[in-house]
């Protein structure tokens, strides 16, 4: 149970920042930059829209869904095995789309936004956690 | 109460709710057996089908402080559901620790109140 607690409580924290992110935009006003001054820079960029929708909308779907699949292996809704399967493959395909996302602000914007970049490493966290307990198999 | 420091309690306050809620619905007997028998034989229903509410409720609670949506009206919902709590299972070594939750709800719900009913007060 510790590795999906582990994962619903860091996916809690992505949909709480997600949800910021989305008000902020939505009200047209700026977000407070934690670190560095540079994230309306990256949010107002032409890559802030990828694949029809925004990112942050993006950001806060996987959120969403990593938490209720973790919380459906906590309570242990059926069939498992197909949760953690599911888990494994959102997990991977978010944590693949935020190296995409780091290398543009890397590369490309040539900005970095504290947002984007704690919800990459939350993301890698994520993943960080699944190859770990996977490993250990807890 | 400053903005970044409310930030925290809140989703802090969110994951805790949303978890209870979790917890609740994997074992509703388990949790079930906090209640003093007084307050169990009060149920008008099942005592699992009221934890599961119990569950529905936490989540919802939860997931409304978690977005920052109607953060006041989850906050005293939260209050009101961690008062009832102390009642009806009383302050046992594993309920003690809704005082320091129910102290936290309070400040969230103060410093989220709308400024109307805050001028108001």
């Amino acid at each position: 149970m510790t590795p999906h607690a582990l994962l619903f409580t860091i996916a809690a924290i992505g949909i709480s920042e997600t949800a910021y992110l989305i008000k902020t935009r939505v009200r047209f006003e700026k977000p407070i930059c934690l670190i560095g001054e540079q994230c309306a820079t990256v949010l107002a960029s032409r890559y802030n829209r990828l694949f029809l929708f925004p990112n942050d909308v993006w950001g806060l779907l996987f959120y969403i869904a990593s938490a209720m699949i973790a919380a459906f292996l906590v309570i242990g809704v059926a069939p498992m095995v197909l949760w953690y399967l599911m888990l494994k493959i959102v997990v991977t395909m978010g944590a693949v789309f935020s190296f995409f996302l780091m290398y543009l602000q890397w590369r490309v914007i040539k900005a970095w936004c504290f947002w984007c970049v704690m919800s990459a490493f939350t993301i890698w966290l994520m993943g960080a956690i699944l190859m770990t307990s996977n490993l250990l198999n807890i | 109460m400053r903005r970044t420091s409310f930030h925290i309690l809140r989703v802090g306050l969110a994951i805790t709710f949303l978890w209870i809620g979790i917890l609740i619905a994997r074992q509703p007997e388990a949790w079930g057996g906090y209640l003093q028998p007084w307050a169990a034989g009060l149920l008008p229903i099942p005592l699992a089908r009221a934890m599961y509410g119990t569950a529905f409720l936490d989540v919802a609670i939860g997931v409304l402080l978690l977005i920052d949506w109607k953060t006041w009206i989850a906050a005293l919902l939260a209050a009101i559901h961690l008062v009832i709590v102390l009642i009806v299972s009383g302050i046992t070594d594993i309920t003690v620790r809704d005082i320091g939750l129910l102290a936290a709800a309070c400040a969230v719900m103060i410093e989220s109140l709308p400024f109307a009913l805050k001028s108001q007060s």
